[in-house]
């Protein structure tokens, strides 16, 4: 593929993210069997398997890839932040939650299999992530060090200092009056931009980059994180649910804090427009033809 | 109380060594912002009256095999915070709808369902970040660790603990020897397994540590179950004075003691297979009495 774009042919980023998101759901796919208690693993493939255009999967795998890593030696890590997402929207669905009826367009998990269920399969899947990546993480490409390594960093973007912070704050702000750019900010880091920036780092990790690379990455991988809540919440207000398969005005609604809100449509589009350089000049040093976008 | 057979001063060496990883938890979730989940996470690990049976077990089962304490205290930990985390959801309404665990509130009851399934998915991934962290590398190799946390995730998961706690949910009548091998024989045996890899030990002894941990954590529920069925036989006593004990419940508590003689019996013959690691095994053989003889003794 390298050769295709050493030739002149434009970087297919659809084909790519396409193509990397077809083997990460057969990896999925293969990753949770249909054992005993059924119930439960089958509530836990319904949400997992159930699309989405695995952003961070193929994250991890394309900075294993940056760092000159093979694709196997990621795939267990690119499957462990996609269980992580998916057992964090089951969660997040439970009517004690969000209380959400339909996630992608279908009913949600608890809707399905029971909140009871949806719980545990939800608590399977966090335990799963870790198991996945301890045991099926090739041993011979990667040094056990390298994968504790991704572990710690897994666990530490997911628990009370990552993505758990990031929805406590989003719950106690909710129908609150002064909600600051800080606090907004504090709860989008932690509840999308901390897993984006384990998946971005866990890939780098076990794909055997530098620490300087890693950081490098890291930062990269903060500022994608945050032009995504950005120009999601930019999109909730200028387009029309039709545009955006969701409905739209959503946040609006539900009383939520944006960024549009805070700072203006035109503020926040000139923020999106400067985490995007930010991002691409992080990006400078590494191989140009492995970072292309477009 | 303590069982005659064994000399050794199980109180003693509990109460001294639960101090230490009450300590050891402590220090293991310090408060940071937002408080509330801190909070949370915190009134649940650091409840009074915990036993600590799983950290207990990690530790004794390590310094069998001569690892040091230090080895094991970070997964001694991460065991009691997943176990913590699994109370925590069991007790929700939407599960078993407990209000009480250890003598107050269940968490939800303080901190609401929202922030208790959230105390809960915290608790996990800090418990296999705490084993990366804190685990001194000097003396506990890489290998080993990735072993700790799999088998850790494994027991918790859908073939572990979440299997346990849905088929009690589900409760068929066929369900309940897997019950009390899921639920609450594998947090036992995988402390002891804990244990033994991180001290190093070998294929066969981690094996035999398996069987002796699952032994003495079924042995634990069993008599549990016993003592259980007795209380609810003597308070039915209370009330009615002249119906007697229930056929069925008789025939149960003596089926189940026997059982749990079974039990004993298996996790002390295991433990005869440590014979040359010397009195370094004791506390593991005291384990077995305690989870059998608490408070009525069995067979007389």
């Amino acid at each position: 593929k390298n050769s295709q774009i050493l030739d002149g042919t434009p970087f297919n980023f659809k084909a790519y993210m396409v193509g990397k998101a077809t083997s990460v759901n057969k990896a999925l796919d293969d990753a949770v069997p249909i054992k005993h208690p059924e119930k439960i693993h089958e509530a836990m493939r319904y949400s997992l398997l159930a699309g989405g255009k695995r952003v961070r999967p193929v994250l991890c795998l394309a900075a294993c890839d940056l760092v000159g890593g093979h694709e196997s030696a990621a795939m267990p890590a690119a499957c462990a932040v996609e269980m992580i997402h998916t057992m964090s929207l089951i969660h997040d669905d439970l009517p004690c939650m969000d209380n959400d009826d339909l996630r992608r367009g279908k009913p949600t998990n608890h809707k399905v299999f029971g909140e009871n269920v949806a719980v545990l399969a939800g608590d399977s899947l966090l335990a799963f992530a870790f198991e996945h990546l301890a045991t099926a993480t090739p041993p011979g490409q990667v040094p056990p060090g390298r994968v504790v390594r991704a572990i710690g960093e897994l666990a530490q973007a997911i628990g009370s200092e990552g993505l758990v912070a990031g929805q406590v704050v989003d719950i106690d702000s909710e129908g609150v009056e002064d909600v600051g750019i800080e606090q907004l900010e504090f709860i989008h880091i932690h509840k999308t931009a901390k897993l984006l920036e384990a998946s971005v780092v866990l890939g780098a990790i076990v794909g055997g980059g530098t620490d300087e690379e890693v950081e490098k990455l890291r930062k990269f991988a903060r500022a994608i994180g945050l032009l995504f809540q950005v120009v999601d919440d930019i999109l909730d207000v200028t387009k029309s649910s039709e545009e955006l398969g969701k409905t739209a005005g959503k946040d609006l609604v539900a009383d939520k804090v944006t960024f549009p809100k805070l700072m203006g449509v035109e503020k926040s589009r000139e923020y999106a427009e400067r985490l995007n350089k930010e991002a691409r000049e992080l990006l400078a040093g590494f191989d140009p033809h492995r970072c292309k976008d477009e | 109380g303590i069982p005659s057979t064994s000399s050794f001063d199980l109180r003693s060496y509990w109460t001294a060594l639960i101090q230490e990883i009450n300590q050891k938890l402590d220090e293991s979730i310090p408060v940071s912002y937002p408080q509330g989940i801190y909070d949370a996470m915190r009134y649940s690990v650091l409840a009074n009256g915990a036993k600590r049976a799983p950290p207990v077990m990690c530790i004794t089962a390590c310094e069998l095999f001569g690892g040091h304490r230090l080895a094991a205290f970070p997964t001694a930990c991460a065991l009691e915070m997943v176990h913590s985390a699994s109370l925590i959801h069991d007790d929700l309404p939407c599960m078993d709808n407990d209000q009480v665990r250890r003598g107050q509130p269940a968490n939800h009851v303080v901190y609401g369902e929202d922030m208790a399934i959230l105390a809960g998915d915290a608790l996990f991934p800090l418990g296999f970040r705490h084993i990366v962290s804190h685990t001194p590398p000097e003396l506990v190799p890489e290998t080993r660790l990735l072993q700790v946390i799999a088998e850790i995730a494994r027991t918790v998961g859908s073939a572990g603990m979440a299997a346990g706690q849905f088929l009690d949910l589900e409760a068929g009548p066929n369900a309940v020897d897997f019950i009390q091998e899921k639920k609450f024989g594998e947090l036992a045996e995988c402390s002891a397994v804990c244990g033994g890899l991180l001290a190093g030990a070998d294929d066969d002894d981690v094996q035999r540590l398996r069987r002796y941990g699952k032994a003495v954590g079924i042995l634990y529920q069993v008599v549990d179950d016993i003592l259980a069925e007795k209380m609810k036989n003597e308070e039915r006593e209370k009330v009615n004075k002249r119906k007697g004990k229930s056929y069925v419940s008789v025939y149960g508590v003596e089926k189940a003691v026997e059982v749990a003689e079974d039990l004993r019996a298996q996790a002390k013959k295991e433990l005869d297979g440590f014979e040359k690691y010397g009195e370094k095994v004791t506390p593991l053989y005291s384990f077995v009495d305690y989870a059998a003889d608490r408070g009525f003794s069995i067979g007389g």
